[in-house]
């Protein structure tokens, strides 16, 4: 299968750091995870990939046309969703006049087929009830949403989210799965998260960037696995483990190099992600 | 369109109905505004021309019809800046993009007419004879202001999602500059007119305010949108302060708005326009704002 995006050694610098360093990926249809500590390269990534910023080194293309191109860069353009980390709103309009406002700088003039457009992705995220809403007014969730459905102006065929679920409480982060599963049929997603979660409920695919270099991609599945055998419970923090914590039922979850004879446990993505990143930051050392 | 009262009136009740010639070309898709606008409100509430049109229309075009007027029922009302560019005949999308300008905004607009009318008054305050210096000096900063303020990242909240848009950063930007500009020069115009008494020399910032801010806008395409227009708004004022120290004659005017310094202000204009354009198309690959 044709792959949606294929990137080959990418790379940028951001004055001395080394954001990305020889970033090399494929993704095909379905929701891909991008999982990685602060300050990993996710967002460096995933703004390269959207054509926010153009890479010091490397190539890669969407959908077969290369951004590196003036016209190439408009074709990736043309077919790309983008909620970015932090969606900025102009404060006096509504819903609908945002998501209108996006649709135009995505080429769509004609009035009817725009406002048919505005009104489907609205619909689709659930905020057709309150397009007429000014954005100040919404909650967090929502504005998410409107930002979400700005991104699915154009039925674009690869959409890219940065940490939508950010600040979002138990219940809207769960709506808001429900609305990156839907719209991870059909198209190709990558969504970057600190949420192993997300990642564990949506995602066929996981990709762990570390330093701005990637240290697994592989399925969920296969990123568990490489915590079987590491995880044990213990009376007391095992001062060998990688990390260790005690949970509520008042024993301690261990994750690393177990004793012989220790009491395992079954794997979670969590584990298999912590043990990835062993070396690669200082987020393993809870 | 006239009151043709063609039977009983079941939308509205006042017994008006748009006349069925009207249907005819609404059905044709060729029924032009503000005949069209008329229509689309009152199909919304009547039946009977309704009934009329489905009668008339073929049904491809009606229901091309039927589209219209639900986008236009579903349409926001557009606020005050918006309407005033739609009745001026700025197509409808081009409004909503002016619209979010920073640039244009209420408070922006405010803040420069409290500027040029307090230097106004300082300006009428002195007898006239000299050129009003402080007018002239602040003047060509404020456009060159306004049009920083409409684009990048640090003011535009949307500029991320614009800047991955298929729209050319380029034009977006053009589209802006040329709203700005046109807004900021009528400011800086009627405060010309309040002061009279120096005659043309109080026109002396016109052409410094085209050079500063098409030389702002072609250094924003190598340095960003902040740093380029601090340093333009920053070289004006070194040379108005050069210019001062260098001035012999309290009476005599600064430099750059002798006949000689205007010259130089329209050369620079031109050239800083064709620079900006050689190098529009990094306001496309998303450098323009990394520095």
């Amino acid at each position: 299968m044709t792959p949606t995006v294929s990137a080959s050694g990418l790379s940028l610098r951001h004055g001395g750091t080394r954001a990305l360093d020889d970033v090399s990926l494929r993704l095909s249809a379905g929701v891909t995870g991008l999982l990685g500590p602060n300050g990993a390269g996710k967002t460096t990534l995933l703004r390269v990939l959207a054509t926010a910023v153009p890479a010091d080194r490397g190539s890669f293309t969407v959908l077969g046309h290369d951004p590196g191109t003036s016209r190439g860069r408009q074709e990736v353009r043309r077919r790309l969703g983008y909620l970015p980390q932090t969606p900025g709103f102009h404060p006096d309009f509504t819903a609908f006049e945002f998501v209108d406002y996006v649709a135009i700088l995505k080429e769509l003039t004609d009035r009817a087929a725009r406002h048919r457009e505005v009104r489907r992705v609205l619909d689709e995220v659930g905020l057709g009830g309150v397009r007429g809403k000014r954005i100040r007014k919404l909650s967090g969730g929502m504005r998410q949403r409107v930002a979400l459905a700005a991104a699915l102006v154009g039925d674009p065929g690869f959409l890219v989210l940065d940490e939508p679920t950010v600040g979002l409480d138990p219940e809207q982060r769960m709506r808001f799965r429900e609305l990156i599963a839907q719209a991870g049929e059909g198209r190709t997603v990558l969504l970057s998260t600190h949420q192993t979660e997300d990642v564990a409920m949506l995602c066929h695919r996981v990709v762990v960037l570390a330093g701005g270099t990637v240290r697994f991609d592989g399925t969920p599945a296969e990123l568990t696995a490489r915590a079987a055998g590491r995880v044990w419970s213990s009376t007391e923090r095992d001062p060998g483990a990688k990390a260790g914590w005690r949970t509520g039922l008042g024993t301690f979850r261990n994750v690393g190099d177990p004793p012989a004879g220790a009491d395992l446990l079954e794997p979670t993505l969590e584990d298999g992600y912590l043990l990835t990143l062993d070396g690669a930051g200082t987020e393993v050392a809870a | 369109m006239t009151d043709t009262t063609t039977g009983g009136a079941t939308g509205g009740g006042s017994g008006w109905h748009v006349p069925e010639e009207d249907l005819r070309a609404y059905a044709r898709g060729e029924l032009a505004a503000p005949l069209l606008w008329s229509a689309d409100t009152h199909l919304a509430a009547c039946a009977h021309c309704r009934g009329v049109l489905a009668d008339v229309g073929d049904p491809v075009a009606l229901d091309a019809g039927w589209e219209r007027l639900d986008a236009e029922l579903d349409a926001p009302r557009p606020g005050l800046l918006e309407g005033l560019l739609l009745r001026c005949g700025v197509a409808d999308h081009t409004a909503r993009l002016l619209a979010a300008t920073p640039g244009l905004r209420r408070s922006w607009l405010g803040a420069v007419a409290a500027v040029l009318l307090l230097t106004v008054t300082v300006a009428a305050g002195h007898p006239a004879g000299g050129s009003p210096v402080l007018f002239l000096a602040l003047a060509p900063l404020l456009p060159l202001a306004g049009v920083a303020l409409s684009y990048g990242p640090a003011l535009d909240p949307t500029y991320e999602m614009a800047v991955v848009a298929p729209t050319h950063g380029f034009r977006l930007l053009m589209i802006r500059t040329v709203a700005v500009l046109a807004v900021g020069l009528g400011l800086n115009g009627l405060a010309t007119l309040a002061l009279p008494g120096y005659g043309l020399r109080a026109l002396g910032w016109l052409l410094p305010a085209l050079a500063l801010t098409a030389t702002g806008l072609a250094l924003t395409a190598r340095l960003g949108p902040v740093l380029a227009p601090s340093l333009v708004g920053g070289g004006w004022i070194a040379l108005l302060v050069t210019a001062e120290a260098a001035r012999v004659n309290a009476d005599d005017p600064l430099a750059p708005f002798t006949a000689a310094g205007q010259g130089v202000s329209a050369l620079v204009a031109v050239l800083a326009a064709g620079l900006l354009v050689l190098l529009r198309d990094r306001f496309d690959a998303g450098r323009a704002h990394a520095a």
